[in-house]
């Protein structure tokens, strides 16, 4: 017998011994209410489009704009006066929307920070704002933009070293981590002693208005500041200003939870990354450095388009995990509660009533986030706080969808830089409260492990 | 496929095996496990003969179009520039219907804006011609992508207005040219590159979908990738690329994207041909696409795809002069091109898709 014949009988063997144990045996544990990871918002498909894709559940006023949305975040700008999409600078770090968030995915961290990337180092002195928020750098604010329009000076350049650590398991296998460690180079004026830097990258930008749907007082079930609960996990909501609502407000997007809503966010990315004016941040974010080039144009995009575009991004599909049925990836969930992963990204939350938008109100969904900070250690502490997280603090990031960042970004670059070259890696990067998660991680066996990523990437 | 590899004898116990295994199963009335069809002719038929042809074709007539520049550039006629024109339209036609499959590299490479941004960042385009910089292709390769790309070279070789004379072009235009004429001839040659079988091969995602080691789950989710592709291409000319020029009650001519060169119905008529090289799996040559599935699940719907194709393209060659006039002069015209388009689109959405989906 050839070797083909014996995989094909076996494979006829295994298939038939699935089909039969359904009968025989347990049942498989049910689980549709998982597959429909961002409720009705749920999409099955799974290719490169899957983090693109309208809610099929949205009413057509809400398709309508989010349709129209959906082209105003591909506008590429370009430097004032143009008779179209004019806007661009005079500094930013790049010109579009789906430049730093590729089919509306994640950025890979570039090769070359200098490069038109979804990368940036967000800056500021020691002190706070007004609001207690981080403290502008004088002539910087609180964002370094790397490039300019044409004839005009970039703020800074970036520039980046890399130390490798090495980790062993228990079990002798070795796994090596990255740590970049960061570095301004021709910055256009000097930028004082006492400057921090804290490094982002683009994240994905489907399922934000279930998450910003979610009762505050859900999210605030799960805070345990003091840890009274002894579980070594705390959990800190973050309160920063609203620009739209001029209050202070629960901290819900993010890195380090420092927007309260999609809009400030939006509003925000189109001003600090693009360096385009709206109604709500009016004013150039170069304004009064000598590399600005205000045209008097402002706001450069009107209170329609940013509208648009928020309803584009609370209004986009989450896509379904996949095989969960698989014994190998059934084990990777259990494991991935059992060793205390979902302790901080929370499975199951529920949203509330979202005004305007019935299609992410009361719906069931699986983020696999708190929406809350936790101290993740030294390792990934980038030393700058944001309004109430401190310097090692960071905003758990949701799960879902995360296991077909490479079939649609082409890459496995994960955490706040994108540092982690994989899976394995972003759970290696994790201290502080996850300390402890990470090494019940690294304690158990192989087949165990790549049974909790096998399940990540069915995510 | 290993069953290709099976001797006789060894395809027979199997087969025996497996009668009896089903029936097996069905004493304990599980329902019997049906034989999932096998599309790997097709994935393979549209990568090759469809995907990687058209990107093939477009990194050679990149290379003609550099061919053609640096003739115009040594010998700076009116016949040359002409030349130079129809080899830039060349090259469009092979990227324009490849458009009907955006996903893969020319994604997550970032190929698309660097070849393909719009619009051009004119202010910007100025000023680097006017300054000192030496304008290699690395330099070009550096610039923001408004800056690049066959928009750029379509407005050096044009013009703003169209109306550009060999006796227009400024040393430092011919430099800036031939730099970022060779910057696209790269792009392209990485994106052939990239999902080339003897380079990064990223077609074998698409040819064994399924099996371990693809990006693709199954074969299913390969073929929706497929049919989304083309409804997205479908629903951007039709909503995007016609609607937006000919707007609801007043044209916007500055919305027109290749107005320069006036290419923009065959802009269009080529991104229709994406659609139809997909579903029919032959750009030029090859045989098996989507077609096969729809013809032996509902042959009336396949008809009625075909007619749409062929409807949508007509209608946008129909299309009396060029689109910069049509939007002001013909609106009925640029109006039925933009309906047959997106009736089309309909039918790919409502009536194709749901069958690849229920596969």
């Amino acid at each position: 017998m050839n070797k083909y014949f014996v995989t094909a009988t076996l494979s006829i063997f295994t298939l038939v011994f699935v089909a039969c144990k359904k009968d025989n045996t347990e049942p498989l544990p049910d689980f549709s209410e998982e597959y429909q990871a961002g409720g009705a918002t749920t999409i099955y498909t799974a290719n490169a489009f899957a983090f693109a894709t309208p809610a099929p559940n949205l009413n057509a006023e809400n398709l309508a704009t989010h349709l129209d949305g959906d082209a105003e975040f591909e506008i590429s700008f370009v430097s004032p006066p143009a008779n179209i999409s004019y806007g661009l600078g005079s500094v930013f770090n790049n010109k579009s929307c789906i430049s730093c968030h590729p089919s509306d995915g994640r950025a890979a961290r570039p090769d070359d920070l200098n490069d038109f990337s979804g990368f940036f180092l967000r800056t500021s002195i020691p002190g706070t704002d007004p609001h207690g928020g981080p403290n502008p750098v004088p002539g910087y604010g609180t964002q370094i933009q790397n490039q300019a329009i044409f004839g005009m000076s970039p703020e800074a350049e970036f520039e980046v070293t890399y130390i490798e650590t090495e980790v062993t398991y228990p079990d002798g296998d070795k796994a090596s981590l990255r740590k970049p460690v960061y570095n301004l180079k021709n910055p256009y004026i000097p930028m004082p002693s006492d400057a921090m830097f804290s490094p982002r990258i683009g994240p994905p930008v489907f399922g934000l208005g279930l998450l910003e749907a979610i009762p505050e007082e859900n999210i605030l079930a799960n805070v345990d500041e003091n840890d009274t609960d002894n579980d070594g996990i705390s959990g800190k909501a973050n309160y920063v200003w609203d620009e739209e609502f001029q209050m202070m407000r629960l901290g819900r997007f993010g890195w380090k939870a420092n927007a309260p809503s999609v809009m400030v966010q939006s509003a925000g990315a189109y001003n600090g990354d693009m360096g385009v004016t709206s109604p709500l941040f009016p004013e150039e974010t170069c304004a009064g450095q000598s590399n600005c080039d205000d045209q008097g144009d402002d706001p450069e995009i009107s209170q329609e388009v940013l509208d648009n575009v928020v309803m584009y991004l609370l209004t986009l599909a989450v896509p379904a995990p996949r095989m969960l049925e698989d014994e190998e990836i059934m084990k990777g969930k259990e494991l991935f509660t059992e060793i205390g992963c979902a302790s901080c990204h929370i499975p199951k939350m529920e949203t509330g009533n979202y005004p305007g938008v019935p299609a992410i109100s009361n719906q069931t969904i699986y983020p696999y986030t708190d929406m809350l900070l936790h101290d993740m250690g030294f390792g990934l502490a980038d030393n700058r706080p944001d309004y109430l997280a401190n310097g090692q603090e960071w905003k758990t990031r949701p799960l879902w969808g995360i296991g077909m960042t490479e079939l649609v970004n082409g890459h496995t670059h994960f955490l706040h830089d994108g540092r982690a070259r994989n899976f394995e890696e972003a759970i290696l990067w994790h201290g502080g409260e996850a300390e402890q998660a990470k090494e019940n991680f690294k304690r158990l066996e192989k087949e165990e492990r790549e049974a909790v990523i096998a399940f990540l990437k069915a995510l | 496929m290993f069953f290709t590899k099976l001797t006789t004898k060894s395809a027979l116990l199997l087969l025996l095996l497996s009668v009896i295994s089903f029936s097996a199963c069905d004493n304990d009335d599980e329902e019997p496990i049906t034989e999932t069809q096998d599309f790997s002719s097709q994935l393979t038929n549209i990568t090759n003969n469809v995907i990687l042809a058209t990107y093939d074709d477009l990194a050679g007539k990149a290379n003609t179009l550099l061919t053609e520049v640096e003739k115009l550039e040594a010998d700076r006629t009116a016949i040359n520039l002409n030349n130079a024109r129809g080899a830039w339209r060349d090259a469009r036609a092979p990227w324009e219907s490849s458009e009907g499959f955006l996903f893969g590299p020319v994604d997550t490479k970032g190929i698309d804006p660097a070849i393909d941004d719009w619009p051009v960042n004119v202010i910007d385009l100025d000023g680097v011609l006017a300054s000192n910089d030496v304008l290699t292709e690395p330099f070009i390769d550096g610039l923001e992508t408004g800056l690049k790309g066959f928009h750029t070279i379509e407005y050096l070789l044009w013009g703003a207005d169209g109306s550009k004379e060999i006796g227009n072009f400024t040393d430092r235009e011919f430099e800036y040219l031939l730099a970022t004429v060779e910057n696209l001839k790269n792009k392209t040659q990485v994106l052939a590159d990239s999902w080339s079988a003897s380079n990064e091969d990223y077609g074998s995602n698409l040819i064994n979908a399924g099996e371990s080691g693809s990006l693709f789950v199954s074969q299913k989710a390969a073929l929706e990738q497929l049919v989304e592709a083309i409804v997205g291409i479908c629903d951007e000319v039709g909503s995007g690329k016609i609607a937006g020029p000919l707007g609801d009650s007043a044209p916007n001519p500055v919305e027109e994207e290749s107005r320069f060169s006036h290419n923009s119905k065959n802009d269009f008529a080529n991104n229709m041909r994406s659609i139809s090289n997909i579903y029919n799996g032959s750009y030029n040559v090859g045989n098996g696409g989507l077609t096969d599935i729809i013809l032996d699940q509902n042959a009336a719907l396949d008809k009625t795809v075909q007619d749409a194709i062929t409807a949508a393209i007509s209608s946008i060659e129909n299309i009396p002069g060029n689109f910069s006039d049509a939007i002001f002069d013909d609106r009925s015209d640029v109006e039925n091109a933009k309906d047959k388009v997106l009736e089309l689109k309909q039918i790919l959405e409502e009536q194709v898709t749901p069958i690849i989906s229920g596969l």
